[in-house]
């Protein structure tokens, strides 16, 4: 048991000096805003996908002038807060109230950053992804090629150089989320290995609830499966289906692809 | 062709069959107090003063379960207020009459056997309502004395008439405009109305208010942090008390025989920087046992001191009467946010048991006094520190169910770690004091289970996995049944027995709320909302 103790005389404290002193620390732009609140912000809640400094990676680089989804300050905190449906980018609502504004200021400040360079080539990184890499062979840009990957026709928006580069070098080292704020979120294009009565089945994970699973095969076969009807599953945590190009192409082969894939901004 | 106007002698029956349900509705507190043997209705938002959510109903069984069908369905009546249309209620059922609430405050009565509408209330709520920390969402009703009871998220109590919804009394609980809302369902006791508030986020001091239930008059208020020279005013420094948060957001349990009312607290605020309100933070993240009379805390638990990572004690408190190693004891078990299962006392707030049960990486264990344990380099850092759990807990505030017959402690278990971060926190009222934030693991590295544990003991008994960590509660039956449902949208039931899976249906949308169960016409209904839709499932 643990009874209600006798009160003790507290010791005075000192968070008014504390916060005094991160006061003065703290810079306040011309804006009003606080940026350096909105920086600290930014990196606990937006820098997993956005990058430490807003360089991007699973979520698109914010070091833009313009971005698609919040053409003006209002759209962006919106955003921050609401989120955007149908895509990865889930809303912060506690930033509600101050807070939002902070962040929105923050971003807005990367933009006036310089845009990351291309590393190579487009032009020649287009031919590459078109012969060398084959590419157009799992995924579709522009309406062309086959949907067995993801589709790429903005990926450039969605995705920076670097995790462009390591998705081509080595595919396997991130798998990004399919999140759906309300439903959970489950790891895309998941490597699954299903034997049934049917036979042995190996593709990607489409969906999955706790009773059912759904797949499709390298060959766009679609399959669904009841899990209590199966005798085995796996899921190959890590793998991917597309092979790395570390050694199929050369370094600025790479380069050009990577220059390619960024120029792709959905806009044909 | 059909007839578009009734015959005297078919008004003559409707108007008997409505005033022989409406006359014989009995919401007193008798009845409230066989609410849990009693399994035609559900008349508080978990089935009963002991906060079991058990269905004693036993038509429903391992045998028929895949025979269950959709009897009837509701579509949630939209409000227009931005945000709103997350469902998290329990709707409540006294004597073929259905009532809920719908997000974010309006009530809704039904025919439970056709779901048709009887009534719909829709509070005026401002588009600028503050909801710092959570949804704008609703958990349901309480009833008493043929009167619906509804708190509102602008932080008001109404008082409805039960046969029209028509407003009785209201009367404004605190101030929304500082970070105060209501989003619990409301207890019902002896002639009182006891509700709780949310806001930690904001930075609130939290507390439990009684309510006169025939005039809306204010009969005690509890404070969940301690003023300066008050039992527990040591655990805070200089002014942190007053914004050290003790949100009281989830309906409590009531034990007659001993008239105790056990009610949780939510974490202190800032909620990640605990370096701005040092100590053990009382009476944050506990259980508090009061007097339903006067409010007085006769004795209170503290499940996680000085809390780091937002583990809110807002669990359901489940009152167990049995034998714990020789002994029989009154208990309270509660399946705690922190991944660790305790058994108390319920009389005297005595520590029996504190189990881990679900992942954890925070705690070496319980000591014999109920105090965690806790692992060095496990606080939340400016660089980030991964814990498990993630700050949604291993479990949160939907609803474990407890089988009395078996001894069966039913659990929706979160299965995610987190990177949790610290920053700096100011408080301004109505604005967010967090001081920090977190990184959940999510997609595949994150899962779900619903298992179950033996009351007593806490052991493992078997455990159904979910892909991803489930947002709402379970409920068992006589028969011999675990309802319970998955973010995906299933609707499932488990045989009790060993956790397999007998029925499942795809409501096609979240589901974020607790299973309830009726009967109407002799027949066992099962509730469960899947996105706006209310499903109620039975046999025929």
């Amino acid at each position: 048991m643990l009874p209600i103790r006798n009160p003790l005389k507290t010791s005075p404290r000192s968070k008014v000096v504390l916060l005094f002193a991160l006061a003065v620390c703290t810079s306040v732009p011309a804006s009003g805003q606080d940026l350096e609140s909105g920086q600290q912000l930014f990196q606990t809640l937006c820098a997993r996908c956005h990058g430490i400094l807003g360089e991007g990676g699973e979520g698109p680089s914010l070091k833009r002038a313009q971005l698609t989804h919040a053409p003006d300050d209002e759209t962006l905190t919106s955003i921050i807060v609401g989120g955007i449906p149908g895509t990865g980018m889930p809303g912060s609502r506690q930033l509600r109230g101050g807070d939002d504004l902070d962040v929105a200021a923050y971003v807005r400040s990367l933009g006036r950053l310089p845009e990351e360079p291309l590393p190579g080539d487009p032009a020649a990184g287009q031919l590459v992804y078109q012969s060398a890499g084959n590419c157009s062979s799992c995924h579709i840009v522009d309406g062309t090629g086959t949907g067995i990957g993801p589709e790429l026709s903005d990926v450039g928006l969605r995705r920076n150089a670097a995790y462009l580069r390591q998705s081509v070098v080595n595919p396997e080292a991130d798998q990004p989320r399919l999140v759906d704020r309300f439903r959970g979120s489950l790891n895309a294009f998941l490597t699954v290995r299903i034997v049934s009565e049917r036979g042995t089945y190996e593709g990607m994970r489409v969906n999955e609830d706790a009773f059912t699973v759904q797949m499709r095969d390298v060959a766009g076969n679609f399959y669904s499966f009841d899990k209590a009807d199966l005798i085995s599953y796996e899921k190959a945590l890590g793998h991917s289906f597309m092979p790395g190009y570390s050694t199929a192409l050369n370094q600025q082969q790479i380069n050009d692809v990577v220059s390619y894939l960024m120029t792709l901004r959905g806009e044909n | 062709m059909r007839r578009l106007v009734k015959t005297p002698s078919i008004l003559c029956l409707t108007a008997s069959l409505f005033f022989v349900s409406a006359g014989f509705a009995d919401t007193s507190y008798q009845a409230l107090l066989a609410d849990e043997s009693n399994g035609a209705d559900w008349l508080s938002y978990s089935g009963g003063y002991k906060s079991e959510r058990f269905s004693p109903l036993n038509q429903i069984t391992p045998v028929n379960a895949d025979q269950l069908k959709v009897i009837w369905a509701y579509q949630m009546q939209p409000t227009g207020l931005s945000g709103a249309g997350l469902q998290e209620t329990t709707p409540l059922v006294a004597d073929g009459i259905m009532y809920l609430t719908e997000s974010p405050s309006s009530v809704t009565a039904l025919d439970a056997r056709t779901g048709r509408m009887i009534w719909h209330f829709v509070p005026d709520i401002s588009n600028d309502v503050l909801n710092i920390g959570f949804p704008r969402i609703n958990r349901g009703v309480a009833l008493l004395n043929e009167t619906v009871y509804v708190a509102t998220l602008d932080a008001r109590l109404f008082a409805l008439d039960a046969a029209t919804g028509a407003v009785r009394w209201e009367t404004t609980v605190a101030e929304n405009s500082v970070g105060f809302s209501l989003t619990l369902a409301p207890l019902a006791l002896d002639g009182k109305i006891i509700v709780g508030v949310s806001g930690a986020e904001a930075g609130v001091r939290g507390f439990v208010d009684a309510y006169d239930a025939s005039s809306g008059e204010r009969l005690w208020r509890t404070f969940t942090v301690p003023a300066p020279g008050e039992p527990g005013s040591e655990t805070w420094q200089g002014d942190d008390w007053q914004t050290g948060g003790g949100s009281t957001w989830l309906t409590g349990s009531f034990d007659p025989e001993l008239n105790l009312l056990y009610w949780t607290t939510g974490n202190p605020a800032p909620d990640w920087n605990g370096d701005l309100r040092p100590g053990d933070n009382l009476f944050t993240c506990a259980v508090l046992a009061l007097d339903p009379d006067s409010g007085e805390m006769k004795w209170y638990f503290q499940y996680t001191p000085h809390d780091t990572h937002d583990w809110d004690a807002n669990q359901i408190p489940v009152l167990v009467d049995g034998e714990f190693r020789g002994e029989q004891r009154k208990m309270l078990a509660l399946a705690n946010r922190n991944a660790f299962y305790y058994l108390l006392d319920r009389a005297t707030g005595e520590f029996l048991l504190g189990e881990e049960y679900s992942y954890q990486t925070w705690a070496e264990g319980i000591d014999d006094n109920g105090r965690p344990i806790v692992l060095p380099n496990t606080e939340p850092t400016r660089e980030g520190n991964v814990v498990w759990p993630s700050l949604q807990g291993a479990t949160n505030w939907f609803s474990p169910s407890y089988n009395p017959q078996t001894e069966q402690f039913f659990v929706s278990n979160r299965r995610m770690g987190a990177m949790y971060f610290k920053a700096d926190a100011e408080y301004e009222p109505g604005t967010p004091f967090l001081g920090g934030g977190e990184q959940a693991f999510d997609g595949d590295d994150a899962s779900g289970a619903i298992i179950s544990l033996d009351v007593m003991s806490g052991d493992l008994q078997w455990e159904f996995e979910l892909q991803t960590p489930p947002w709402s509660g379970v409920m068992a039956t006589g028969g011999g049944l675990v309802f319970g449902s998955s973010n995906e949208g299933n609707f499932f039931a488990l045989d009790a027995e060993d956790g397999s899976a007998l029925w499942n249906f795809n409501t096609g949308a979240h589901i974020r709320t607790n299973p309830m169960g009726f009967s109407v016409d002799g027949q066992q209904r099962v509730a469960i909302i899947g996105g706006q839709t209310l499903f109620v499932f039975g046999l025929d």
